[in-house]
């Protein structure tokens, strides 16, 4: 299966991050290197909560990235992307002042939306009245609304949107920003994506379904993707951001490139809302549609970031999926037992770090995988990371609604 | 300086993200990065904090923050 179009690599030439294991993606590649206990913890806005833990971000507030004037009328995801977006813009050393703006576009994707900020003025609506509801209500709530104030803040005047689709909404953007830049529409596209939906209603709703680790006296290891152990995910925030440029662009200014985004695949499940097809056939179509973009063949895959939920089901039909599409070869990982699960950030937050993984030639490992489940016949990394230097690697994401996006990466 | 003027600088900064130091009394909202959904938001805020209504023509963006102190004033004194 080819897809009859030559391969076309985006280079990634700038990364930023806002996660549980760091604010800046140096910062977060370190502690995921290391692998360790995750960054799970009693989380405040849960208190009271049978879900009362996650990934959060603790000390953004003195980060001091947002403008104070600007920050009171963000919501905090929209606040997440501007800083991930900031450090991405300086990382790739582009320079705002002197872009033409129209040919810079925004790819964001997101979940749930301004979720804390919709919480908190529903609660002045049955306390205090229609009257008292605040004016920003819907700039902070709107799920588009991180991508246009990354616009605002660096002058990016084309095209501009939010990708939603649940848990791979962050895959699937960097996916779309590939395609603006190989249809000719866009010279650079700012994409990643962001979340920060840890709040009462929202955890609850994840809680009531079931899909959360319920291991609330040992927070740590909560996250266990693969792991026999394993009992629901662990719900995170964060945001990543990645500039992408034509390969031949960035060499042409000479810009530090991390990796190349070589090949994207979408595909539904057409199978269930919230439970993945058992066999992985839809996620499979995805890969496979992945690596025809690429232009590669399933043998020459080192390397697979799982999606890796630490869910009973995910699991199992990703590790299915991944034996019966690329064989043994690859080594797997999945970056969520150190991260949890931040949703429709999570699939940026794992291409900037497949991005990451390629340019460092090491492999970071699953954290708290203790006893591989047995019906997972798959090579996870599991505490201790590999120096193997992999040169092409996928990473899965896969969303409720049985929506699911794959991106294959190569070393630059 | 009033004393609605300094409570009103007060909810500037607390609520809006501005410093002390940068409010000052001949300084339009406009001129403080203030835009108009940024206005109906202080309105809702004053009209918490002095129990007055205060509509959205009440306070424009090209007011200075002692004009808004005074139009507030004038309505606090209209009920008293």
């Amino acid at each position: 299966m080819t897809s009859g179009r030559k391969p076309s690599h985006a280079a990634v030439t700038g990364i930023g991050m806002v996660t549980a294991a760091g604010i800046g993606a140096e910062t977060a590649w370190q502690t995921i290197c290391a692998g360790g206990a995750t960054a799970a913890a009693p989380v405040p806005a849960l208190a009271g909560t049978p879900a009362d833990f996650g990934c959060a971000v603790t000390d953004f507030g003195r980060a001091n990235t947002i403008e104070r004037r600007k920050a009171w009328r963000l919501d905090r995801s929209s606040q997440f992307a501007i800083a991930a977006a900031k450090e991405a813009l300086a990382d790739s050393g582009l320079e705002p002042a002197t872009w033409d703006g129209a040919r810079v576009g925004v790819v964001l994707g997101s979940g749930i939306g301004g979720a804390a900020t919709w919480e908190k003025q529903h609660r002045v609506l049955l306390d205090d009245g229609a009257q008292r509801v605040s004016s920003m209500l819907i700039p902070m709530l709107a799920i588009n609304m991180a991508a246009g104030y990354i616009a605002m803040e660096c002058g990016a005047r084309g095209p501009n949107l939010v990708t939603a689709t649940a848990c791979a909404s962050g895959a699937t953007a960097v996916g779309v920003a590939r395609d603006l830049l190989r249809s000719g529409a866009c010279d650079v596209v700012i994409t990643g994506g962001t979340e920060a939906c840890l709040v009462p209603s929202i955890i609850s709703g994840f809680s009531q379904m079931g899909a959360l680790s319920t291991r609330r006296g040992e927070l740590h290891a909560a996250s266990r993707p693969f792991d026999s152990d394993r009992d629901g995910f662990v719900p995170a925030e964060g945001a990543a951001v990645l500039v992408l440029e034509r390969a031949e662009d960035a060499r042409a200014r000479g810009a530090r490139v991390h990796a190349m985004v070589s090949g994207y695949g979408a595909s539904a499940d057409a199978h269930n809302a919230t439970a993945p097809d058992p066999e992985g056939v839809g996620a499979e179509l995805a890969v496979r549609a992945a690596l025809a973009d690429a232009g590669i063949g399933p043998g020459d895959v080192d390397h697979v970031n799982a999606h890796g939920t630490s869910t009973p089901l995910n699991d199992i039909a990703e590790a299915k999926l991944i034996s019966r599409t690329l064989g043994e070869r690859p080594a797997v990982t999945s970056v969520k037992g150190v991260l949890g699960h931040a949703l429709g950030a999570a699939g940026a937050i794992e291409a900037a770090v497949t991005s990451m993984t390629l340019e460092h030639g090491f492999i970071p490992p699953t954290a708290n995988l203790d006893s591989q489940d047995s019906q997972i016949e798959i090579d996870v990394v599991a505490k201790i990371g590999r120096d193997t230097h992999p040169e092409v690697a996928i990473s899965n994401s896969f969303g409720f609604g049985g929506q699911n996006a794959v991106l294959v990466l190569t070393r630059a | 300086m009033s004393d609605t003027y300094e409570r009103l600088v007060a909810l500037l900064a607390e609520g809006f993200g501005l410093e002390a130091g940068e409010i000052d009394p001949e300084r339009t909202f406009s001129e403080l990065e203030m835009d108009s959904l940024a206005l109906v938001e202080l309105g809702l805020t004053a009209q918490q904090e002095f129990g007055v209504t205060i509509a959205d023509e009440d306070i424009q963006s090209d007011d200075t923050i002692s004009q808004a102190a005074k139009t507030i004033e004038a309505k606090m004194a209209s009920l008293a």
